[in-house]
Formats: C-alpha cells, structure tokens, sequence
C-alpha cells in the first residue's frame, strides 16, 4: 500500500482546461473521495494516476515514485469502473484469475489458486466462482469487479463512479461493504462520485472539485460544517442549505430583495462584524436542520408545502417571496398555507461573500 | 376532475404477468404514486389507464363509466413523459397553448389560460423563449404547463423528474406537489424513487411483480408496512431486518438476533403481536431510528460494537456489530467519533416490526 502525492497537476484538452494546478496529498491506507459535479475534473485526474492520461505538468507520485514516465501497467494501481468490463463467457473464477496471469506480473502458477479463494471469501462470492459471469446480478457483477482489482494486490485502488449503475437499495448496502472491506484490507483507495452521500459516508476525507479546481479538502464533518464557498455548502448536504443574500444593518440583517429582518443575538452580531469587515451585505447560509418551527420566534411565513420522509418531516416555507427549507419531526402536522413562526439557530449561520461565495470566517 | 377505478386489471405478455387482479381506487382531486422497482407493472398500468395499453382483463373507469370502447385521444386525460416532448420550433407560450388552439379556444382566453398555467409552474419569464434556450427543469415545467391547460380529468406522469440533477428534483418535488394543491388534478405519478413517492403523494400504491403490495399514505406505508418487501423498499436508510429466535414467556417476550446472548426484551403489545403468531418462524425488523443507542451500559440495553460510521451531515449512521447481526442506528452526528467502541442498545418497542418469515407479511398490530 501507498501514498499518493499529486503536484501542481494541470490537464486540457484544446481550450478546456480539465484540472487546474491541482495538488493534494493522499495518505497511506486513506479512503480518499475525489467530489464534484460532471465535468468538475474528477475522471480526468483520477486518469492521471492510472496513466492513461498526461498531464500537461505536474507530479504524479506513488508511494516514494515519481511515476509520470511510467506506464500504465508499471504503475501497479487498480482501476474499478462504473461499467464492470467482466469477460461475459468466462466464470467468475476464470474473470479473477485474468489479470494474475499477465505475462507482466510473472506470478508463479500454485499462487493463483490461493489468492482468488482470499479474494472470493472476502468478498462472499465463493459460491460464485464456477458460475458464469452475465448469470449475476448487478450487485454480484460489481463484486466480482472489485474482486478482480483485490487479487492483484495493487498498492493503490482507483475506482470511478463504481456503485451509480446500481439501484439505490444495493447502493446503500454497497457502499457500507466497500468501506468495510478498505478497513480490513488497509488499502489506500481513491474513490471518484458526484454524489455526495457517497462522499460523505465513505471517505476520510473529501475533496471537492470544481471547474477543475480543489475547492476544498476535509473531512466529511469539516466540508458539511465547515464550508469554504457557497458551492462547497450547496453540494453537500440534502435537503440544500438555504442561501439569500442580506444588508447588514447594526443589529439586524436585513434579507433582500423581498425583505424580512433577522434581529441578531449578541454572540452572533460579534461573529458577524469580526467576519464581514467593512462589507455592508452578506450572503446567509443556514441548513434546513437549523430553521427551527417556534411558536415564539421572530420571523413569520407561510407553508408552501410538506414532505413527509417518514423519518423526518421536510417543509417549504415562504418568507416575503423567499423559500426557506426546513426539516421537522415526523409528527409535524400543518396545514398548506398556514401562517408559520420561525426561528434560526443563529450559532450554525454562515456568512458568504455576495461576489465570490467565499465564506467568510475562512478567508 | 375525475375518479379513475382500476377493477381487476390483469395483463400478460407471453407468459409473464406483467400485472395481476389490480384493484385501485382513485379519488377525485388525488395524487397517487404508483411506486416500485422496474419491472414491477408500474408504468403498464399507467398506460393502460391512458389507453395507451390494451389490457388483458378487467376494466378501467372514469368518473364511473368504462373506457374499454375509447381511444386514448378521447380520453381526456394527459400523460407527461420523462423524457420532454415539445415543438422545438414553437416558443414556451405556443407549446403550452397549442391543445388549446386545437380546441379553437379564443386568443384571449388562451393568453389568460397559458399565463395562468405560467404563473403558478413559475416560469411566466420564460415564455417567449424556444425549449432548446430552457434548461432541464424548466422544459419539464413547460411539459406539465402544456399536460395542465386544458384542465384535463386526469394528468398521468411516468417518473417525469427522473431525468434531472438531484438538487433540481428536490425543487420540483415540492412544485409539482405545490402544483397539485393549487389545481387538484387527479393525478397518478409512476416512479422507482422512494423519496419522490414519500413526499408527494396522497397515497402511495406499491407494486412488485405485477402485484399490488399495499396502499397507503405515506406515514401509513413507512410506519405500518403490510410485508417485508414494502418495509425495506420504502424509507433510507434501509429498515434493519434479521432473522431471529423468540422464547415467548407470559408476559415478555425474548428475542434474539443471528449470535446474540443476552436478548432483546418485549413486553406489552409487541409480545402479544410476537405470541399471537403461534410459531417462531419470524424475522424482525426495525428503522435506523428507531434503534436507541448509550453510550454506556443501561438496563434493558445489549451490548454492541460500532463497526462503521456513516456522516449525512445532519445525522450518523451507525452499523453497530451485536452478536453475528448488524444493526443500522440513526444518531445525532458525532455521537461516536471511533471505530469499535461499545455501545448499547434498544429497539423502540411500538417501532419495531415482526414480520411471519414464510410468507413475508406483517404479524396484526393495532394502530
């Protein structure tokens, strides 16, 4: 297993510039989430350290290896697509045994048996290995994918989009094997999505591209809690954080351009003046876990609609021509257009740059 | 706006079912979802209500009078395609207007009835402009203005949303269901997304294999399903079910998961639901929240090991190792922050559900 250092790496193709001078640091046995929408620059980087790509400039470095001459298959890394690419005719056995024998690899024949029963029974499809590979289901098939990459033992997983061919129920139970099983193998594994519930409950880390840039590296609690701009903030977390631009004026924020007040509370107010400096407007970010139903609360609208998700309760409310979405207890019960109190849990506000969407307590 | 009575419905290709003695009711002004995996019947029976599937057996009505005899144009019902199909040589307003203009309406009733239309999809600014200048949500909102105008006696939609990005699907869940307030269009909506069914619908009709599982409003299908297949197809995270062993005593019931040694204990209704079943062929099941979890030993709580911690933002999950099972815990977010800590363990006892392992079905509970 390894480490994986990138350096200032920088891809295009014609004019679109793919990854801008992205680096980043992956550490060893790291279950590392490349995030971001299509288009963000995720595949192309993830294909810079295969090696089916190069970059224009920058380092690609393996473990203690600067690998940007090497090829492909001397890079010794696994690659698991969104497409299984397994050999149809074959067994699944047979789909296993293929890349142990590669001319390149040169492993002694008595060993091949072993390490495909190792991989099998970590991944419990033993009882799959004579069957043949398009009589599996899709959770079997993706299985049998990553089974292939195991068997190698590379020193460094890749795998791009793996779980969105499959339906969501599979996904989720997926998603928790494939963390296990980088736990117990102590791989380091790169894992590229664009989406974030994937992101969020798979990786050590995350970090989210945009534009083919690395807007932010952290982990899960660090980017939902924490994040660097408006995008990080939007992409992340479901139902969307609720963002709308407000002046600030002494104790209050005034939101625009349909207006409503948010009187301050001291602490806050603090916060707020440390943080926005001279600017008279800032962008507000508040989650929907933290629009808070009280019958007391300052801040009046109506209910634009109800959602019930069973577990939880996910309301529309308009505030002067605003739509504000907040979660509440399964058991809530109002009516559609009913008049509604609220108030924000003002210590989980963010504050954005109205311009750049840069939050501000990080700039 | 109109009833849709769906009696017996039955149909075959070959010698698949496709769908099996379907009986719905659909009331006038209410938003069903026929809801299930692909392959479950779903959509054939939405085509079959617009007549655009003949049906093997069994009869369709519409406000109480068979439609056997009429084709889908005489109907008077619109359907809405995932995939939009508007006149890319016609602006927005002309594509909502044009079954208007085939009903040689007046030009200035269209224009009310189009900016109507416009004024509650939101997308009166669009108007003028042709679709390929609209993105993604907005040439669907213009499909649902165009199925809309005429007013309809009933508007069928299969997975309309499906095609777009996650953040707009979210959007126009809550204006497709603001929509339905606003206009009360009988409606019958076909998706295999959970979600969508949960928060839109009146009531939600689940299908697997051509067969009607359970109708019901969401609360009802999330917090009483009738079997396992509808308990583990509605609600993410997934509800937690194991097979289990059960010594039912006099007034307590003992029950353990897959390798468990001091056992989960039951007493009042949910013992009688367990003792009422007469046998131990039972597999229980209970949602991630359902699942109280401390962080140190209390009494009545069972010992456990978190094997994985899953971060949503606003809440954890826990896969929390108890004998040879996994349970499924939904927590507050950092409620454990390590790997392979102990914790402990209850289940909601009016949360948790026993469902008979032969045939799948719920065992009776009084709501």
């Amino acid at each position: 297993m390894a480490k994986l250092t990138l350096k200032n790496l920088s891809k295009s193709y014609g004019d679109i510039t793919a990854v801008r001078n992205l680096s980043l640091d992956i550490r060893d046995r790291e279950f590392f989430v490349l995030l971001g929408p299509t288009g963000a620059g995720k595949t192309t980087t993830l294909r810079c350290i295969v090696g089916l790509e190069r970059p224009e400039s920058g380092e690609v470095w393996i473990g203690e290896n600067l690998v940007n001459e090497w090829s492909a298959a001397n890079r010794d890394v696994a690659l698991v697509f969104q497409q299984y690419s397994l050999y149809p005719n074959y067994t699944v056995r047979k789909n296993l045994e293929f890349p142990l024998r590669s001319k390149l690899r040169q492993i002694p024949a008595k060993e091949i048996g072993p390490r495909v029963q190792k991989a099998a029974e970590t991944l419990r499809i033993s009882h799959l290995l004579d069957r043949r590979t398009d009589r599996l289901s899709g959770g079997e098939m993706q299985r049998v994918a990553i089974g292939r990459a195991i068997v190698r033992e590379p020193r460094l997983f890749l795998m791009d989009e793996p779980l969105s061919n499959v339906d969501a129920k599979l996904r989720e139970l997926l998603r928790a094997e494939l963390r296990q099983l980088q736990l117990k193998l102590g791989t380091t594994l790169v894992f590229v999505t664009h989406d974030q519930v994937e992101a969020m409950t798979m990786g050590d880390r995350v970090g989210v591209l945009y534009d083919g840039e690395l807007v932010q590296i952290g982990t899960p609690y660090e980017i939902y809690n924490f994040p660097r701009n408006t995008f990080v903030a939007s992409f992340v977390g479901s139902p969307a954080i609720n963002l709308f631009d407000a002046g600030i004026d002494g104790n209050k924020l005034v939101v625009v351009p349909e207006k409503f007040e948010i009187a301050l509370q001291p602490a806050v107010r603090e916060r707020l003046h440390k943080v926005a400096g001279q600017r008279n407007a800032v962008r507000i970010g508040v989650r929907p876990e933290h629009v808070k139903l009280d019958m007391s609360g300052d801040i009046t609208g109506r209910l634009y609609g109800a959602e019930d998700h069973g577990v939880e309760m996910i309301l529309t409310i308009t505030i002067a021509d605003h739509l504000i979405r907040a979660t509440s207890s399964a058991t809530t019960r109002i009516p559609v257009n009913a008049p509604i109190q609220i108030a924000f849990a003002q210590d989980k506000l963010h504050f954005f740059d109205t311009e750049t969407g840069a939050n501000l307590a990080q700039i | 706006m109109a009833d849709l009575d769906l009696i017996d419905i039955e149909k075959h290709f070959g010698t698949n079912w496709v769908i099996r003695k379907l009986n719905l009711r659909i009331n006038h002004g209410e938003f069903v979802v026929l809801l299930g995996p692909s392959g479950c019947g779903k959509t054939t029976t939405l085509r079959a209500i617009a007549g655009l599937e003949a049906i093997d057996s069994g009869e369709i009505r519409i406000d109480g009078k068979s439609v056997e005899s009429l084709p889908a144009s005489e109907r008077d019902i619109a359907f809405v395609f995932q995939l939009y199909s508007l006149y890319p040589h016609m602006t927005a307003f002309e594509n909502i207007a044009f079954p208007l203009r085939a009903l040689r309406m007046s030009e200035k009733e269209v224009r009310e009835k189009v900016n109507g239309v416009a004024r509650v999809l939101r997308i009166e600014h669009l108007l003028q402009k042709k679709p390929s200048a609209l993105a993604g949500g907005d040439m669907q909102r213009v499909t649902i203005g165009r199925a809309l105008v005429r007013r309809p006696k009933a508007i069928l939609m299969d997975e309309p949303i499906g095609a777009l990005d996650a953040k707009l699907r979210e959007e126009m869940r809550v204006e497709l269901r603001r929509l339905h307030i606003e206009n009360k269009s009988t409606t019958v909506y076909v998706t295999h997304d959970q979600v969508e069914a949960m928060s839109m619908a009146d009531r939600i009709a689940i299908m697997n294999e051509g067969i009607l599982q359970q109708v019901g409003s969401p609360t009802e299908v999330y917090s009483w399903p009738a079997n396992l297949f509808v308990a583990q197809f509605v609600g993410s995270p997934i509800m937690n079910v194991s097979n289990c062993r059960v010594e039912a005593a006099d007034s307590i019931s003992k029950v353990r998961l897959d390798g468990m040694e001091s056992p989960f204990h039951f007493g009042g209704e949910a013992h009688q639901r367990i003792a009422a079943a007469g046998h131990d062929e039972i597999a229980l099941g209970v949602r991630p929240e359902a699942v109280l979890v401390k962080r140190t030993e209390q009494p009545g709580y069972v010992r456990g090991e978190v094997h994985l911690i899953e971060p949503l933002g606003a809440c954890d999950i826990l896969d929390i190792g108890i004998g040879k099972a996994v349970i499924r815990a939904r927590t507050e977010s950092r409620f454990v922050t390590r790997l392979h800590e102990s914790v402990w363990v209850q289940l909601d006892e009016a949360r948790t559900h026993f469902f008979d392992k032969r045939s799948g079905l719920a065992l009776d509970r009084k709501r």
